[in-house]
């Protein structure tokens, strides 16, 4: 800015507890003029003249002062100097004065008083304040006018000044409490969110878990169905076999089945098609299973058409094996998800527990079995100290972050789990990376925002507000959540959690 | 005569068990075929042309290793050897837009949610055939035995042999 001319000062204010008639009964105006028109004639006056160049102390606070400036030209701002942020009092322009108050009482100076541009003052002590009311009687009654009007107009300006403070701690008190509404409502909200994305994540996970467990609990249903109509009737028709302990064998072995590869299989097939075409393919499958030794038992009833009815007893009996071991294994595996199930979503009680967060990682794996089939998943968990914390809310974030890397490699990728404890032994920390296409340093830094997804509505069951929450959570676990690039391409998030002692 | 073949792609062995189980019946007319895996299922659907043979029926899981069941049912009938193939999806889970493009690109033609009800694969087995058949075969009659004769003699009717 080319001229640094403050503003005027404001007009005098009429607020409405003083009467609004109230107006100066001086002239400052027309008192300067006076003087200086006078100042040319007086040698008094000249002597009295003191000039201020721009930005300089006229006055500092509590400093002693014996001097009554009368202001002719320039502006002169008046500040309190507080500990750290001085407070600007006013502007004071050509007839005001400066240092009325601690020249008329003697006492320090209130507020500093600095040239705002240069200004011309009359600078009169006590000896000259009486020299000057009686050597220039014309203008003394327009002085003590005005320094009455000053004062009067300080006693105003208090006056409005406790009014203001007065309104202004009413406003701030509304302001305050009205704050104070939108945080709980804020919190509310928040909670809300965090529990309605909660409930989306988990209808995804219920849907990847229905497949889970449809799987295993067809196997379980049609292996029943079969075994119901075979079993029964098993034991007489065993009666027409040389050795009825053979079923007993065949049916061992099934139980001890290992599944070959289908390519291999068919070969096998083919082959035992060649040797016995009178066989059909249904029984040649059952044989194309069997292994060398398994199979020798059988030749003697494969060999001779006219035993089909006790080679048929001998495979279903070998079949009753693989579904009764097929039964098996699915029940453990409905009963695994099922246990890790309950242990991942239990409800977090209001009190934190100390637990290894490594389990919690593992619990995490096994519901998100199904967005993992391609998903190459390697895991270094050394030794930690446990971490004081609300198990559920934590899943929520390792099921987060999974997700999350899932989504970035399109669910075909490597993905990688540590932890470890940091050096001064206070955090461990838990890394959660994939080979994915990493996320761009521009996206990084708001990543945790809660407006922010690179997801569409399709894509997911979510709010998009997943890592907004997992930060919350972490958060609240006086924790830390970073995003890296992982060395060698792809994104790491590393969660760092205080360690118990 | 070549033979119609029937083929399942599912990746759970002991699912893959109790299908063929299901489906025994079958095949004493229509050879059965299994792969573990999108992969596997494409060397067995190239194994199966090569030795001459057809494909009626493919009955494929859709979450797998490697590409999907749906993706698998695409390709297929892009390909001319496995076009008129009858496809039915046998899952747990496939969202709609999965099992909407089946229908649309794969001309999915039926659809089995697991657990599926006894003899429901068996059911929806032969129906699909009895379609596949009587669409490509002329000679109608050895696959009665099997099939949806009431169907299956419909047809005879209405195409003028007896």
């Amino acid at each position: 800015m080319e001229s640094r001319r403050p503003e005027k000062p404001k007009a005098e204010r009429h607020p409405n507890v003083i009467g609004a008639s109230a107006r100066p009964i001086y002239d400052k105006g027309t008192f300067v003029e006076k003087i200086k028109e006078m100042m040319p004639d007086s040698e008094l006056m000249s002597r009295l003249k003191q000039t201020f160049p721009e930005g300089e102390f006229m006055l500092r606070e509590n400093q002693e002062n014996t001097k009554l400036y009368i202001i002719l030209d320039g502006y002169v701002s008046q500040v309190k100097e507080g500990d750290e942020v001085n407070t600007n009092i006013g502007m004071q322009g050509p007839g005001d004065f400066i240092g009325l108050l601690s020249f008329q009482t003697g006492e320090p100076v209130f507020t500093s008083a600095k040239s705002s541009t240069k200004v011309t003052t009359l600078a009169l002590d006590h000896d000259s304040f009486e020299v000057f009311l009686t050597r220039y009687p014309e203008i003394s009654k327009t002085l003590q006018g005005l320094i009455f009007s000053n004062l009067a107009e300080r006693y105003r300006k208090v006056v409005t000044l406790h009014v203001e403070v007065a309104e202004l701690t009413k406003q701030l008190e509304a302001e305050k409490n009205h704050l104070k509404k939108t945080i709980k409502e804020l919190e509310r909200t928040r909670n809300a969110l965090i529990s309605q994305e909660k409930m989306a994540t988990l209808g995804e996970l219920t849907a990847g878990l229905a497949h889970e467990i449809n799987n295993p609990a067809s196997a379980l249903l049609r292996s029943v169905d079969y075994l119901v109509t075979t079993l029964p009737d098993m034991a007489q028709r065993a009666s027409a076999l040389p050795d009825t302990g053979l079923v007993r064998f065949f049916f061992e072995m099934g139980l001890k089945r290992e599944y070959a590869d289908t390519a291999e299989q068919r070969v096998r097939m083919k082959e035992l098609a060649k040797k016995y075409p009178y066989i059909n393919r249904g029984k040649l499958r059952t044989m194309a299973e069997m292994d060398h030794e398994v199979l020798d038992r059988l030749k003697p009833f494969a060999e001779k058409a006219e035993k089909e009815e006790m080679l048929q007893l001998l495979l279903d009996s070998y079949q009753s094996g693989i579904f009764m071991n097929g039964i098996r294994l699915s029940t453990a595996r409905i009963e695994y998800l099922v246990k890790s199930l309950k242990s991942y979503s239990r409800q977090s009680g209001k009190e934190p527990e100390v637990a290894d967060v490594r389990e919690g990682i593992r619990e995490t794996l096994q519901i998100l079995g199904n967005r993992l089939k391609d998903i190459k998943v390697k895991i270094d968990f050394p030794e930690i100290p446990p971490v004081t914390c609300f198990v559920g809310e934590l899943n929520q974030v390792w099921t987060n972050l999974i997700i999350n890397a899932c989504d970035a490699m399109n669910d075909v990728g490597e993905l990688y789990l540590s932890c470890g404890l940091s050096e001064d032994k206070n955090n461990v920390w838990f890394k959660v990376a994939d080979n994915g296409p990493g996320v761009p340093d521009k996206i990084k830094k708001r990543i945790f925002d809660s407006s922010f997804t690179t997801k569409t509505a399709s894509q997911d069951f979510g709010l998009g507000i997943g890592l907004a929450i997992t930060q919350s959570i972490v958060e609240k676990h006086h924790g830390t959540i970073e995003i890296l690039d992982r060395q060698g391409g792809g994104a790491e998030f590393v969660v760092a959690l205080p360690a118990d002692s | 005569m070549s033979d119609i073949y029937i083929i399942c792609v599912e990746d759970e062995p002991q699912v893959l068990d109790v299908v063929i189980r299901d489906l025994a019946k079958l095949e004493e007319v229509f050879p059965i075929e299994i792969a573990h895996s999108a992969d596997e299922a494409r060397q067995l659907i190239s194994e199966i042309k090569e030795e001459g043979n057809r494909i009626g029926l493919a009955i494929c899981d859709h979450i797998m290793p490697g590409d999907k069941g749906v993706d698998l049912m695409i390709e297929m009938q892009k390909d001319p050897f496995t076009e008129h193939t009858r496809k039915v999806l046998l899952t747990g889970q496939a969202g709609l837009e999965e099992t909407i493009e089946a229908v649309n690109k794969a001309k999915l033609n039926r659809y089995i949610s697991k657990p599926w009800k006894p003899q429901q694969i068996l059911e929806v087995a032969v129906d699909e055939l009895t379609t596949y058949v009587i669409e490509h075969e002329k000679e109608l009659l050895p696959f009665m035995a099997v099939l949806d004769q009431e169907r299956i003699q419909e047809a005879i009717r209405s195409k003028g042999y007896v």
